[in-house]
């Protein structure tokens, strides 16, 4: 097939690579691979993948670093995998435009679900700009300003729905709390977390079935939130 | 201290004694009717006292020479002349003024010597009162706060200075590894002297003290108080230094001693997941047999049950390292305790199949801050270890309360069986075991962690078996939010309702 997506895994560890070949491939991605951050910067440029697999911990650059100098020219989707214990890290890489994360050891479910939002969120941004983005009972209409629930409209404040747009904006992404407040509230306030929870609760409490089971806007402990659509 | 002039202090000395001698002079004289020449040389003897102990004995020896010459010219025959009639006379004037002199000396240096015991006695209660509050002090820092706090009270100094060198042996005392103490902070140093004083013990050069005075050079004593001042704090120093060491050794001394206690527990734990998972791992490999589809899924589950054990093992050792070396850096934030707990039940829902699971934690309790993923770590733990050990279909109840305005309890209750009183508080210590309790699928480190991270958070935790079940607590402290916010404020005109408004008449 020559419409199969391409992905590319940067990992240093062999072991991974043979992996995740294996396992993508039989689910019919093509599957590319770079064993250090300049390998992987010079592949992506070459090949143009769909989605960019990065271990953090590689040998010549960190993963703060492979993103940003990612995101200076392109938005394809990047996966970071992380270990439990360099969770900075990953926020930084968050932080600077990757879109998702798997934490060391993962199944082969969780690393299959992740790359397939990470491929329609970037079809999504790649076509025409939608305005209206659909999650469950609740329609964002981010042209229109317009937010319904089971097709009523639901009222919402204006910081409140400024999050709300926000994050559906960029649905299936994890957004840190550092990207959120800054976008949201601007950078004088970027570490005023109360807000964010408190706005948080709002806005659970006024979309979801269960604010107390949210199935629209998803914590994501110690990151930030992510949206599902 | 100020030094006045010598030639003033001698000429009032002597001052003094000229009118001692003056005014009793004329006393004697009113009296040479009634008192014989013998009872006046003993009245003068009385005044030479006198002048001795107020003017010591310069004042002492001027008022021997004084009294001679008037005891002479006023009561000795002829009167009114320094010519002396009898030779019996001659020899007592100065047998008088030989034992005036001789007073006054002795007199004069008594009092010398009971000056410098005074001073001598300021010195010891001073060193006394500082070795006494640098003892019990561990810290450089506070060393050279009292050392300079000190030194500006005894010298009197303008500014002090103290410099303490921590990296020792590296002697450049850079500010980094280094305690500067200024007194008074910003003090201008035109026209005062400096002294200086080296920190030194039989390890080397440990720091200076300096002073700024308004004398051009210390006197004897101060000089010598300042070096004893000096030995004493050299060996203060000394002291904290070793102190410091001590604690260091005892703390590797304890790492060691858990990573031995670690290595053999865990050696045997990681054995046995290992064994499966390569058994099972081994005979799917096997090309020579076919393995019948039952058997092949069973190997397959066992293969997924023992990584995941394998991760948990993993996971908890190195939470468990981390904290023990206390690398466990708190990345605090303020989080809502409701969502995190759901969150945390959330990603256990998997695990929890065969218990019911209950939340019981209002959302409107105030913003905590703490380190998410590791609180998360911790429900985690105690939810895996109720599934272990309490009875299939029973409840787990997760509820949390503000205990009072400054701590949140947290408790978890599940209906495991009982733990004998004298072993409750001892479940959190790590690989702690007591008899009857289950040991399978335990690695013996998952209370231990939980206690470790409530306790980084400055909470505390426990166990108790209450008529409701198996109880574990643990608190987490509330610090106040500095931010207050009116959602309802907002409310009154927003751009999402102007616009809808508009909407409606277009």
């Amino acid at each position: 097939m020559s419409n199969q997506p391409t992905i590319l895994v940067v990992d240093d560890e062999q072991p991974i690579l043979r992996a995740m070949r294996t396992i993508l491939g039989q689910h019919h991605y093509r599957v590319i691979t770079a064993s250090s951050g300049a390998e992987g910067l010079a592949l992506a440029t070459a090949s143009m993948p769909d989605v960019i697999i990065l271990d953090l911990g590689l040998p010549d650059l960190d993963g703060k670093e492979v993103c940003k100098q990612l995101r200076s020219w392109t938005q394809i989707p990047v996966i970071i995998l992380s270990v439990r214990d360099n969770d900075s890290e990953k926020v930084g890489a968050l932080d600077n435009g990757a879109d998702d994360y798997l934490t060391k050891p993962f199944s082969v479910d969780e690393l299959l679900a992740r790359v397939r939002v990470a491929l329609r969120h970037h079809s999504l941004m790649q076509g025409a700009k939608t305005s209206i983005v659909q999650s469950g009972d609740v329609t964002i209409d981010l042209a229109k300003h317009v937010v319904t629930k089971k097709g009523e409209d639901v009222k919402l404040t204006a910081t409140e729905y400024k999050l709300l747009a926000y994050l559906a904006s960029n649905a299936g992404r994890v957004l840190t709390y550092r990207v959120i407040l800054s976008n949201v509230w601007g950078y004088g306030e970027a570490n005023q977390m109360e807000y964010l929870r408190v706005y948080i609760l709002q806005l659970r409490r006024k979309l979801e079935e269960n604010p107390r089971r949210p199935r629209m806007i998803i914590t994501e402990t110690g990151v930030g939130y992510r949206f599902i659509s | 201290m100020k030094v006045q002039p010598v030639f003033p202090q001698i000429f009032i000395r002597v001052l003094l004694a000229g009118c001692a001698i003056v005014i009793s002079s004329v006393v004697f004289v009113s009296l040479r009717g009634f008192l014989s020449t013998s009872v006046i040389a003993l009245l003068y003897l009385l005044v030479v006292v006198f002048c001795t102990t107020l003017g010591g004995m310069i004042s002492g020896i001027a008022a021997s020479v004084l009294a001679f010459f008037t005891f002479n010219y006023f009561f000795l025959p002829p009167l009114n002349t320094l010519i002396v009639a009898h030779s019996q006379d001659i020899i007592a004037m100065f047998v008088f003024l030989t034992v005036a002199i001789v007073i006054s000396n002795l007199m004069g240096r008594a009092q010398i010597r009971l000056e410098q015991i005074q001073i001598r006695e300021r010195e010891a209660s001073h060193l006394f009162e500082l070795s006494s509050s640098l003892t019990t002090i561990r810290d450089e820092k506070q060393i050279a706060e009292i050392l300079a706090q000190n030194l500006r009270d005894v010298f009197l100094a303008e500014l002090v200075e103290v410099k303490i060198n921590l990296d020792f042996p590296n002697t450049d005392c850079e500010d980094v590894h280094c305690v500067h103490i200024r007194l008074p902070e910003n003090a201008a140093l035109d026209d005062a002297y400096k002294q200086s004083q080296v920190l030194t013990t039989n390890r080397g050069i440990l720091g200076e003290i300096r002073l700024w005075t308004s004398n051009p050079s210390l006197t004897h004593s101060e000089s010598r108080l300042l070096k004893t001042i000096a030995s004493q704090a050299a060996l203060a120093v000394e002291r904290a230094m070793l102190a410091n060491a001590e604690n260091r050794a005892k703390v590797l001394e304890e790492s060691d001693r858990l990573k031995t206690a670690i290595l053999s527990s865990v050696s045997h734990d990681l054995r046995t997941p290992l064994a499966s998972i390569q058994a099972a791992a081994s005979s799917l490999n096997d090309r020579s047999i076919t393995l019948e589809p039952d058997a092949r899924c069973e190997l397959q589950s066992l293969l997924l049950e023992q990584t995941e054990h394998l991760n948990q093992l993993v996971g908890n050792l190195l939470n468990m390292s981390r904290i023990e070396a206390g690398a466990l850096k708190l990345q605090k934030q303020w989080n809502s305790l409701s969502d995190l707990i759901d969150t945390a039940v959330e990603h256990m829902r998997s695990q929890v199949t065969q218990h019911i699971l209950e939340v019981d934690v209002s959302e409107d309790l105030p913003l905590i801050q703490v380190d998410a993923i590791l609180i998360e770590q911790v429900f985690f733990n105690l939810i895996s270890n109720s599934v272990k050990f309490a009875p299939i279909g029973s409840r787990i109840i997760i509820r949390a309360v503000v205990q009072d305005p400054e701590m949140m309890q947290i408790t978890l209750i599940n209906q495991g069986p009982e733990i004998p009183e004298e072993h409750l508080e001892h479940i959190f210590e790590k690989f702690y075991q007591f008899p009857g309790m289950k040991q399978e699928s335990s690695t013996g480190l998952g209370l231990s962690i939980c206690k470790g991270i409530v306790e980084a958070h400055g909470g505390k935790i426990w166990a108790e078996n209450s008529s409701a079940g198996l109880t574990f607590g643990f608190t987490l402290p509330i610090e106040k939010s500095g931010v207050l916010i009116t959602l309802e404020e907002e409310m009154s005109n927003t751009e999402v309702e102007k616009r809808k408004e508009y909407r409606t008449y277009e």
